[in-house]
């Protein structure tokens, strides 16, 4: 090694040698800064992020039960979410696989006429498309528990991201109140700022979501009571979202 | 609010890096350099707090800023870094299907983080040169912008870096070259995390009268892990803690006369925790003395 300089004269640029003198230098810089700065006009605009969140189509039974004490009434409720998980207004068409068992009229009115199982049928019928439907099955018994049996909705959460995110949930009805639980299974990660979870139709997107609040326990089991304005099959998955990022983090879809 | 870290520990770590002039040169007495500059970087993607890449609703933010050197004496050398205009954004999430705006993007402009610093000499002669820093960071940007304040031109608080650098010069063939490494110690106040700074450049001239030279950087930061989550910081700011990064930077300045120059580089995190995955940029027009 060669040392060129005397270590203490001027900045490393300046001992590394100079330049020839040109006349037109400060011209020349006034265009290149002119020049550097017209495309910061134009990318330092906010632009679009497009995010696939198309779904599938469906129709759901939004106040299911499970058994219906004979000779008495329930009216059953039905929605159409759209290929973004939006909900749209459409005539629902209710039949029942036996009649004798469990009538329905046109408006879900389910009557319990003989003990025996019905499956209750909400469908769809639109121009040019394929119909949609759901069903659903119902005993009919002259003993039914009070209130009313409704099964519970389980699932298990996943990560889509590389932040930590899993475990076991179910969402029960509790003292007519519906309930949220994540099993002592749980974990996410508590490096994520900003993480909320939402009831969701569509898991690519907060949109038309129900948000639940932002997550403050990482580990093991807890709950959150849901508003009384949702329904037991009013949504399909859970989100985990981080709204800073704007960035899924993880989902779980009912299994039922 | 995780831009506010995200972004600005990677510009305060690339970006002024990238500005200096003397590694452990000070300047002389009464001589200086200065530099206007635009730093930029857009990221849609992210190390996470396990070293994968995540994707992110894509972000930017823009500097235009100035920053100086100048010789108080042979030994001691004033620094300021001061961002005049600051731009932060991050772009609307828009439904592939429909085309509708889920969520809207949103900008904030300001003042940014300024740093004020002094470079001291201490061993000014001999094959190598070393010198102290103290930079105090100012937090004169805006730490919560934006309708869920996760727009930041600045981090909202006072942090003073500690740094040592040594430098030699040396001849590389024919080419006149010289080599520096750097390491310091970051105070970060308000709960976020005290960091350790590291790094090393080789820089080399080429052309007629050493018009052109390339350096080639190799800097990183990692977290002392002894932040605490303060109800006073926004919950994102735990992203301030514990980040940490690695990344290679070259650069390339052009002499344009015997004062003025030009300079452009690149800077991209090749490994890293809580940081975008990509590249900054900067651009710049210098001026010496």
């Amino acid at each position: 090694m060669k040392l060129l300089y005397p270590p203490c004269d001027n900045s490393v640029r300046n001992r590394l040698g100079k330049a020839p003198n040109f006349e037109a230098s400060k011209i020349t810089i006034m265009r290149f800064i002119l020049l550097l700065s017209l495309p910061f006009l134009f990318t330092a605009c906010i632009g679009d992020d497009i995010i696939p969140d198309t779904v599938e189509e469906r129709v759901v039974i939004t106040n299911p039960i499970d058994s219906l004490l004979l000779g008495t009434t329930h009216r059953f409720e039905a929605r159409f979410l759209n290929r973004v998980g939006q909900i749209e207004e459409e005539l629902v068409d209710w039949t029942s696989s036996a009649p004798e068992v469990l009538s329905i009229d046109a408006e879900g009115r389910a009557s319990a006429l003989a003990v025996g199982t019905a499956d209750v049928t909400a469908t769809i019928n639109r121009p040019d498309t394929d119909p949609i439907a759901i069903s659903h099955t119902v005993n009919v018994a002259e003993e039914v528990a009070t209130p009313v049996v409704i099964s519970d909705r389980t699932g298990t959460l996943r990560t889509t991201t590389f932040y930590t995110l899993g475990g076991d949930f179910v969402l029960k009805s509790v003292d007519d109140q519906l309930v949220l639980e994540l099993a002592d299974n749980y974990e996410a990660s508590s490096n994520l700022p900003g993480l909320y979870l939402y009831l969701t139709n569509n898991p690519s997107t907060t949109a038309n979501a129900l948000e639940l609040g932002e997550v403050s326990v990482y580990e093991g089991a807890h709950s959150y009571t849901l508003p009384t304005t949702v329904e037991r099959n009013s949504y399909s998955h859970l989100l985990y979202f981080c709204k800073p990022f704007n960035v899924k983090v993880g989902d779980g879809a009912f299994d039922n | 609010m995780i831009f506010r870290t995200l972004i600005l520990l990677l510009f305060f770590s690339f970006g002024t890096t990238s500005l200096q002039a003397g590694g452990g040169w000070p300047q002389p007495q009464g001589h200086g350099y200065f530099k206007l500059f635009q730093w930029w970087v857009i990221a849609d993607q992210h190390f996470t707090d396990l070293g994968g890449i995540d994707p992110n609703v894509t972000n930017g933010i823009f500097n235009t800023g100035f920053y100086g050197e100048y010789g108080i004496t042979n030994r001691l050398t004033g620094i300021v870094y001061l961002p005049f205009f600051s731009r932060a954004y991050f772009n609307n999430t828009v439904s592939g299907t429909t085309g509708e705006v889920l969520i809207p993007g949103e900008a904030i402009n300001s003042f940014g983080d300024t740093d004020i610093g002094l470079q001291y000499g201490l061993i000014t002669k001999g094959p190598v040169v070393w010198s102290a820093t103290l930079r105090l960071g100012i937090p004169l940007g805006n730490s919560a912008g934006g309708s869920e304040g996760n727009l930041q031109t600045g981090d909202g608080e006072f942090n003073q870096l500690l740094r040592f650098d040594a430098s030699t010069s040396f001849r590389l063939g024919k080419l006149n070259s010289y080599a520096s490494v750097y390491g310091g110690y970051n105070n970060r106040t308000r709960g976020f995390s005290d960091e350790l700074h590291f790094g090393a450049e080789v820089g080399v001239s080429f052309l007629k009268d050493h018009r052109l030279t390339t350096i080639f950087r190799l800097i990183g930061t990692r977290s002392m892990k002894n932040g605490s989550l303060n109800d006073g910081i926004n919950n994102t700011s735990i992203f301030a803690n514990n980040s940490e990064f690695i990344s290679l930077s070259p650069e390339l300045a052009y002499q344009l006369d015997d004062h003025w120059g030009v300079s452009a580089s690149f800077a991209s995190a090749i490994s890293g925790k809580i940081i975008f995955a990509n590249p900054s940029y900067s651009v710049g027009v210098f001026y010496r003395w």
